[in-house]
């Protein structure tokens, strides 16, 4: 008896014990006042910047008493999955980046993201930040998150070829497709363009050359990919790829190694990439270079370059929104700018910073002066389910540019589709 | 006594179980009749993404490309690891020629994929060691085949080492018997070594089917599942669908149709192997 009153309670104990860890995992903390927080937790798809993350943690630590801990994705897909799905759970990022266009402004209508007028208009008014910039960070007239960075896109060569071969960076398309020839003579490969996730760069630079109005009506689906501007943009891709130009594009080479390894000559991405140079110990202007791509339409009023910023942001419900806050508010300031361009050897939001690169340097004065027109990167400017079918598109299109009109029509219908319900 | 509190010893694996298994499987399934993008709440819409799937022009692809698996499956590792451990069964020192097919089950699929990548990728290791140009991981149905070829190089020695042990299990007499009648050769393994094998056989092949219609992972290391969906099976499709694209709803459809084909192929198979 006594043996089975043990037995009784010791099944209690452990259908209670059990049931109380349920339910103290269930239960969540949602009801808990803010913590003060010291630390933040920044999440980011950019796995690759660790290193530079951290020490602008260490330099916040000093100068405003908030560290930063760094947690980089590097598959896009998995992080915003991620993301999304904190939005609903107790594990709420301090900071978080994000992209520019439809997909900041899904979050903003979901209430998820902290507002930052405020902060938009004190670094506007000190000159932290270019008003310019604003509107890629604005929804319905108000500011959302900070940008974490700003690229402007042209094409990195490698000098060492171009000396070897007496080429100069060109002032013309024309000049640039005759270096194209003169390496393709020399049997070098003229430029770099692949088949995974980048498979837009030569679609949207041939775009923005070529009609950049027209561009910017795709992105509002007032035009559509089967367009005779979009198919002759299209022709001159693929002339340019069946002339022999570009390495295949199922090539695996990192672009960075591409350039240093002189497998092409000419690589085109933001001037993020100046990152991937300087990790690879590469110097401007001795191994590198860097041009903007002329327009192919030389009777355009101004020279179109492709533009992305990219934002840092925090969550309305943030789990300290004020230290979040105070951190995005310092991320714009020139301190902390100065640190973050020169870590990378990049470009920087703020206009006070003085950026060491002299070529990249030139790019920032004069796309701050309006001597080009910028043209939001497609990434930015395609809403999400587009350029999902628009890059599966233009990587079947590289592969085999005799798929164009397929590649154009397939891309359109799920245009159509998004517009139907998106106007 | 002990009667009414049953249930409490019950409650916690049944818990786990409904929580992490059961509810998924539902919440997938309601999904998959809904709009939802991750972010908005979902909207009903009834059976419309699976008349979606039925005009789509990449799920054909995908079922091709399962399909290529499944019977690349059911031929290479497993046909090969019958073949492997057949041959080495009863030789001396079979071990050590059976050895280094099992090195490579030490990988994961993904480790795999990433030790294959410079290997198949244009430039790479096969192509300069071949003297050829071939875009073994761009043109369909090529590219399922070369990473077919590459799951082979893993999965063949765990499947000769379930196959050797089948051997091993395998009643001495009835083979002595059927030797001392004058069987031989393939008149042997024909009709005593193969029907013996049988329960092991459906488990190998069991076992190789489910995993050749989730593939996902070294498909969507080496090529995303591209270039333009060409090498996408139903598993990468799903992920794409799910959270490249962010379209839930479509992607949780896809899951359903796998979930039944598999569950359905599983069934049909194993009932007719154990009756």
């Amino acid at each position: 008896m006594i043996k089975e009153a043990g037995n009784m309670v010791r099944s209690r104990v452990a259908t209670i014990g059990v049931a109380a860890v349920l339910l103290a995992a269930c239960g969540g903390n949602g009801a808990e006042a803010p913590k003060q927080k010291t630390e933040l937790t920044l999440y980011n798809d950019k796995g690759a910047w660790s290193e530079y993350f951290e020490q602008m943690g260490a330099l916040s630590k000093q100068s405003v008493g908030l560290s930063m801990k760094p947690t980089g994705y590097t598959d896009s897909a998995q992080y915003q999955a991620f993301i999304k799905a904190s939005f609903r759970t107790n594990v709420k990022p301090d900071l978080f980046t994000w992209q520019t266009g439809g997909m900041l402004a899904e979050i903003v209508k979901q209430k998820q993201v902290a507002d930052t007028t405020a902060i938009w208009q004190e670094a506007v008014a000190n000159g932290d930040l270019p008003q310019d910039l604003a509107p890629y960070f604005t929804v319905d007239g108000k500011q959302y998150c900070v940008p974490l960075n700003v690229a402007y896109w042209g094409m990195f060569y490698n000098k060492k070829i171009f000396d070897e071969h007496g080429l100069r960076p060109p002032e013309t398309w024309d000049d640039l497709v005759k270096i194209a020839d003169t390496l393709k003579q020399k049997d070098v490969k003229a430029f770099y363009h692949t088949s995974v996730l980048f498979s837009f760069v030569w679609f949207e630079q041939l775009m923005a050359g070529m009609d950049p109005d027209l561009y910017d009506r795709l992105s509002t689906g007032q035009a559509k990919y089967t367009d005779p501007g979009v198919v002759a943009v299209m022709r001159k891709w693929k002339e340019l790829i069946d002339a022999g130009y570009f390495i295949n594009p199922g090539d695996k080479t990192d672009p960075g190694d591409v350039l240093k390894n002189g497998k092409a000559a000419m690589v085109s991405f933001g001037t993020w990439f100046n990152t991937s140079m300087t990790q690879r110990e590469m110097k401007a202007g001795e191994d590198y270079g860097f041009f903007v791509i002329p327009n192919v339409d030389a009777s355009l009023p101004k020279t179109s370059m492709i533009f992305e910023s990219g934002p840092l942001c925090s969550l309305a419900e943030a789990p300290d929104p004020a230290a979040s806050a105070k951190y995005l508010k310092w991320w714009t300031t020139a301190e902390a700018q100065e640190k973050w361009a020169t870590a990378r050897g990049d470009v920087s939001a703020n206009p006070k910073v003085e950026i060491a690169d002299e070529a990249l340097g030139q790019v920032t004065k004069d796309a701050g002066s309006g001597e080009y027109r910028l043209v939001n990167r497609y990434f930015e400017a395609t809403p999400p389910p587009i350029l999902t079918a628009a890059l599966d598109g233009f990587s079947k299109f590289v592969t085999d540019t005799s798929t164009l009109q397929e590649v154009l029509e397939t891309i359109q219908k799920e245009a159509d589709e998004y517009w139907s319900t998106h106007q | 006594m002990l009667g009414r509190f049953r249930y409490g010893y019950v409650a916690p694996a049944a818990l786990l179980v409904a929580g992490l298994l059961y509810a998924p499987f539902v919440w997938t399934a309601y999904l998959s009749l809904t709009r939802y993008d991750g972010l908005a709440p979902a909207e009903w819409v009834g059976p419309a993404n699976f008349v979606k799937l039925l005009d789509d022009p990449v799920l054909l692809t995908s079922v091709r490309n399962t399909l290529i698996w499944v019977i690349g499956t059911m031929v290479l590792p497993v046909g090969l690891g019958l073949l492997v451990a057949v041959l080495s069964y009863d030789i001396k020192g079979g071990g050590w020629y059976r050895l280094p097919f099992m090195l490579p089950y030490a990988l994961s699929g993904a480790g795999l994929a990433l030790v294959w990548s410079p290997i198949l990728s244009h430039d790479g290791v096969a192509n300069n060691l071949l003297g050829v140009d071939t875009a073994f991981l761009q043109e369909a149905p090529h590219n399922t085949i070369a990473m077919l070829l590459v799951w082979t190089w893993q999965q063949l020695g765990v499947n000769t080492l379930l196959f050797v042990v089948g051997l091993q299990s395998i009643p001495k007499e009835p083979i002595e018997a059927a030797r001392l009648d004058g069987a031989s050769g393939w008149q042997l393994f024909r009709h005593i070594i193969w029907p013996l094998m049988r329960p092991l056989t459906a488990v190998v092949v069991g076992l190789a089917l489910v995993a050749s219609l989730k593939t996902f992972d070294i498909v969507w290391v080496l090529t995303q599942g591209g270039p333009g969906r060409n090498s996408e099976t139903l598993a990468v499709t799903m992920y794409k669908e799910t959270f490249v694209a962010s379209d839930y709803g479509y992607g949780s459809a896809v899951a359903v149709v796998l979930t039944v084909v598999t569950g359905l192929a599983s069934y049909l198979y194993l009932r007719r192997q154990v009756r």
